[in-house]
């Protein structure tokens, strides 16, 4: 059977409350066409794990859709802070959950491994296991050693954009592939946004992901976009631009039709 | 040589970054950070050619044409590489030991090379929420020499005292528009250089902690011409200025 859906369908699949995780690093090939349908289908208490955010949390954070989010990093690298994830965080409106990049991989790799915690080596000095609770302290049961051990982050979906995809759910990523293919191994299901669909027969390429992994595939052109999708397109600096000085306006402008 | 060329707190930067990288050495720089992203390929093309190149984009010793003003996460700094090494190949070298310089930022940094991009004011309920330290709770002290930058140097940013310690470990040094700092007795940075434009004096004035002169302490040597030639080879389009605004 086709997996293949529009984003209507696939968004609707995604309830209240879930914990997402995003594909893609700052504004790179990120799900934004997701995150707009998210928006317009008023999606709400939402939860995202990404490593490096940017567009996708701070859209998600102006439109009031999330409660908390575990990261390494939100923010526009030289454009900026994300400014409606800060104000968000600043009125106690979202959790920030902060994770070094490392530690938000190692917690998605305990649910790869079908575990409920992963050591990791770091973290020494730093005030976040105590802040944050996420990382704790344990004496290792062989060495005695003094080792961080991070708790499991198993997302409900993961929602990753790619260039290439099948009807099967086998789907290539052109360019870096961040942190998507451990995102994907560790949720309990994914939906994959693709530039492109090709029939199962047609493929060139070797797909990273196995469509067994894949649930629904959503035809997306631009689907990252004012995001880069490497090697289609790079960052739209005047659309981003055009965000960062007015966010409301650029949000009713996108909210308003979808372009997929 | 100031008569020929005019010369920015950002080259003196940059060159600064690419002196201490030595030979061989395996290198990482993550999220925004233009001034180390050419800093690497600088030293790549003058003394150490065989330093290897790593970075969020996943790939070995890429040689970009060009650098974005807006992202040093980019795909872009996949090109001209010949192997794939995912960002979780990276934090995994430095986990094992094996990841030799890593270039960090901080929103604040203290005397003893610590950081804070986590928040001013309380973590729990902070006045700025500020965009979290990426890799550096992980990286910080497991890489073998972090190099920190920022491309302000003030009270508000070199403070006594951290809101919140992001992270903590293995600073080497710290290059700021002013000068650079190297660690030194009892873990303590040390003011190690000045830029040719600055002072001792300068640098107290903006600086929150105490200032001990490192035992090598020195006016930091003239970029060269061909250092200088090389670096605007490099960064065409001047993306190591983007991070001065």
């Amino acid at each position: 059977m086709s997996k293949l859906s529009s984003i209507q369908d696939a968004v609707q699949s995604i309830e209240n409350g879930a914990l997402l995780a995003l594909g893609g690093n700052a504004l790179h090939r990120s799900p934004i066409a997701f995150v707009l349908e998210l928006i317009r289908q008023e999606k709400k208490d939402l939860s995202l794990i990404k490593t490096a955010g940017a567009l996708d949390v701070d859209l998600l954070a102006l439109s009031k859709s999330i409660r908390s989010v575990y990261a390494g990093y939100i923010g526009f690298e030289m454009l900026g802070l994300a400014q409606n994830y800060r104000k968000g965080v600043q009125n106690g409106e979202i959790t920030v959950y902060e994770h070094a990049c490392a530690s938000v991989i190692a917690a998605l790799r305990a649910s790869i491994y079908g575990v409920s915690f992963q050591p990791i080596n770091g973290f020494d000095g730093s005030s976040l296991p105590e802040l944050t609770g996420l990382i704790k302290w344990i004496s290792c049961p062989f060495t005695n050693k003094k080792t961080a051990v991070v708790a499991a982050l198993k997302p409900d979906v993961t929602i990753i954009h790619t260039n290439i995809a099948d009807e099967k759910g086998n789907a290539y990523i052109d360019g870096s592939v961040y942190e998507d293919l451990i995102m994907v191994k560790a949720a309990r299901r994914t939906i994959i946004t693709t530039e492109k669909v090709i029939s199962s027969t047609e493929w060139k390429e070797k797909p990273q992901i196995p469509g067994f992994l894949v649930e629904r595939v959503v035809h997306a052109e631009k689907g990252a976009a004012p995001g880069s999708c490497a090697p289609l397109y790079t960052i739209d600096d005047h659309e981003v631009h055009s965000y960062l000085k007015n966010p409301k306006k650029y949000l009713e402008r996108k909210v308003a039709v979808s372009h997929v | 040589m100031s008569n020929v060329i005019t010369v920015e707190p950002a080259d003196y930067m940059t060159v600064a970054m690419a002196r201490i990288i030595q030979d061989g050495e395996r290198i990482f720089h993550g999220v925004a950070s233009p001034i180390p992203a050419v800093a690497i390929q600088l030293a790549k093309k003058l003394h150490a050619k065989n330093a290897v190149y790593l970075s969020i984009a996943g790939y070995v010793d890429a040689v970009p044409s060009q650098f974005s003003h807006t992202s040093t996460a980019g795909a872009h700094l996949g090109e001209g590489a010949v192997s794939e090494f995912l960002l979780s190949d990276i934090f995994d070298l430095s986990a094992r030991g094996e990841l030799d310089v890593a270039f960090l930022g901080g929103a604040q940094i203290d005397q003893y090379g610590r950081i804070n991009l986590s928040a001013i004011g309380s973590f729990a309920n902070p006045k700025v929420r500020l965009p979290g330290g990426a890799g550096s709770a992980a990286l910080l002290p497991t890489v073998k020499r972090a190099i920190l930058w920022k491309t302000t140097h003030d009270k508000r940013s070199f403070v006594d005292k951290l809101d919140v310690i992001t992270a903590a470990g293995n600073t080497a040094y710290v290059i700021t528009p002013l000068a650079i700092f190297k660690r030194g007795n009892q873990g303590k940075l040390q003011l190690y250089s000045i830029f040719p434009y600055s002072s001792f004096d300068e640098v107290v004035e903006h600086t929150g902690f105490p200032i001990e002169k490192h035992d090598h302490f020195h006016k930091f040597h003239p970029i060269t011409e061909q250092e200088f030639t090389i670096l605007q080879e490099i960064d065409k389009n001047n993306t190591r200025f983007s991070e001065f605004r």
